[in-house]
């Protein structure tokens, strides 16, 4: 356990040495603070907490699975290729301490920035609106926080299974591009094919529920989901979500990321020669 | 206190260890010698469990595979190329390591002071020279006063005054008892400081002994070495006609001669009564690099 710490602790103190960890926390607030004041009906001036998410979550969509890419790519690939991996593995601590630290690590790096940016920023709507919903921001901030951790372990995967740092960042570039383009655009591309723009554009019609399985399947999906069903707002507009579109289904298919994307990262690890 | 058994490793099918069993005695220098991509370095990673392998390793009794951790806590290790975190000091560095061997009360600055680099703790490790890095390396290695350490060449990078200083440290800590399982290239450093060595060559043991016992087996004699006033080849022929003078080479006054122990009276008693004055005249025992290449022909 103490090994555990002690390698999260060192991740956390590069995160900060290098001033990772400021400059995520200051892109955070600044973007919230920006979308609160401007980011609607195109009239300046502060919007409520919940307005804000609304905007926020396109922009998060986007900006958390890049910090998460980001932040564990290297882990494995990078100590490997510069030889600190080998010396680090010479001392009492195990692979699966190795993987487990450096996860806690960044996931507290993550949700540190997640936490004072979006927190300072909230404070600030907080003083100039009234009636804020706290609970609806936590659980965006909450949200995010998860949503972040699934893209640290799916990049401790891939930095697992690549041998180079420079392929781990192409891996993370692709991944990228899967989870926010590529991903829905097959599914739109395939509803397209089979039942016409036409057919889609009548507003009684409902996609088939393979369509809906396979979009939450996407981890930038369900947190979408996640929050959309939980801030008010939102969820009293939603009429389009199946009735399986819950809570508990999206955190367990975030949750099944990060388990899943651990497990075979520590699989890959152990049979790996330093 | 370290047994191979059997020692097999391939990288994608090229065999780069090949069943190589020895053992290493507690309180010994054990040397593995080998030219480049003989098996050193992946043996060593073996018994660290660094690298996936057949064959069975124990460190005191105990399997490298199933109590890695644990056997970890008694060794020191120091790589061929040495590689540390840029961003942290030498004494963050330190600190850190130390943490993970669980060590608290450990006097950090004595241990780099002890290495020469007390000035540059508070340096960032990016900006230190190799020497310094393997410097800092031997300091990280010596954390907790383990019982074995596993030094992969151990002067790499470092300048004369540096190599001799850590020669030193590998010697007075392996009189204090620490087992030192070592690999080197530099044929004198092996000579000076192992106990023990085993030749390695394409993967395989190709002998394993002392230096004294190897050069007995291959038959590799001492050398008399006799600085004359003035050589002849009538001295060179009389030489050469004792018996069991295997050679003799002239280098400017000096005759080197091969001959086992028993013939150096007979030689400087011909010379002496063929009237030629001697200066000096001194035994070479032979060297680890003789006994090297020889072994690596015979096996080539």
């Amino acid at each position: 356990m103490n090994e555990i710490i002690t390698i999260a602790k060192k991740e956390i103190m590069d995160n900060w040495r290098n001033k990772w960890l400021i400059a995520v926390s200051a892109i955070f607030m600044i973007l919230t603070l920006v979308i609160s004041y401007f980011g609607s009906m195109g009239s300046a001036g502060w919007k409520d907490l919940d307005t804000t998410i609304g905007g926020m979550i396109a922009l998060v969509q986007i900006l958390v699975p890049i910090i998460g890419l980001m932040l564990g790519y290297a882990t494995i690939a990078g100590e490997k290729e510069k030889g600190s991996l080998a010396l680090l593995l010479s001392y009492p601590v195990s692979r699966v301490e190795i993987l487990i630290g450096k996860f806690l690590g960044l996931g507290a790096v993550l949700a540190i920035a997640n936490i004072a940016g979006f927190g300072v920023a909230g404070i600030v709507i907080g003083i100039n609106v009234k009636g804020v919903q706290w609970g609806d921001y936590f659980t965006f901030i909450f949200a995010s926080i998860l949503l972040g951790l699934v893209f640290i372990s799916i990049s401790m995967l891939f930095s697992c299974i690549f041998k180079k740092r420079s392929t781990a960042l192409g891996g993370a570039i692709f991944l990228w591009f899967l989870f926010t383009m590529i991903w829905g655009t097959i599914l739109s591309g395939i509803l397209i094919a089979k039942y016409g723009l036409s057919a889609m554009m009548n507003e009684n019609w409902m996609a088939p529920t393979w369509y809906y399985i396979a979009s939450i399947m996407n981890p930038i999906s369900a947190f979408s989901v996640l929050v959309s069903i939980n801030v008010t707002p939102i969820s009293t507009h939603l009429t389009r979500y199946p009735s399986f579109y819950t809570t508990p289904v999206t955190l367990f298919i975030l949750l099944s990321w990060i388990t899943i994307s651990l497990v075979l990262a520590y699989y890959i690890f152990t049979k790996k020669d330093l | 206190m370290i047994e191979v058994k059997r020692l097999r490793k391939e990288y994608d099918g090229i065999v780069a260890v090949d069943e190589i069993s020895f053992k290493v005695e507690k309180g010994e220098i054990f040397a593995l010698l080998g030219p480049n991509g003989a098996g050193k370095t992946t043996t060593i990673k073996a018994i660290l469990g660094l690298i996936n392998y057949e064959g069975e390793i124990s460190i005191d009794g105990m399997n490298v595979r199933e109590r890695g951790k644990e056997i970890k806590k008694k060794i020191g290790y120091l790589p061929e190329s040495v590689a540390f975190y840029d961003n942290l000091t030498a004494l963050q560095t330190l600190q850190f390591f130390a943490e993970l061997k669980g060590i608290k009360d450990a006097d950090l600055m004595k241990l780099l002071k002890e290495v020469g680099l007390e000035k540059d703790a508070n340096r960032k490790v990016g900006g230190f020279s190799k020497g310094m890095l393997q410097r800092l390396g031997l300091a990280q290695c010596l954390l907790g006063e383990p019982e074995l350490l596993i030094l992969d060449e151990p002067t790499t990078g470092l300048d004369a005054v540096g190599a001799y200083e850590v020669r030193k440290k590998i010697k007075e800590l392996n009189e204090g008892g620490v087992t030192i399982l070592l690999s080197s290239h530099i044929l004198s450093e092996v000579q000076e400081l192992s106990h023990r060595v085993a030749i390695m060559n394409k993967g395989k043991i190709i002998a394993i002994d002392t230096v004294e016992n190897l050069s007995k087996k291959l038959e590799i004699q001492p050398k008399l070495r006799v600085e004359l006033q003035r050589p002849s080849n009538r001295i060179v022929n009389l030489v050469k006609e004792i018996k069991s003078v295997k050679d003799v080479k002239v280098d400017g006054n000096i005759l080197e001669i091969s001959c086992p122990p028993s013939a150096k009276l007979a030689i400087i008693n011909a010379i002496e009564e063929a009237g030629v004055k001697i200066i000096d005249f001194k035994t070479v025992e032979p060297t680890l690099e003789e006994i090297f290449i020889k072994m690596v022909k015979e096996d080539e």
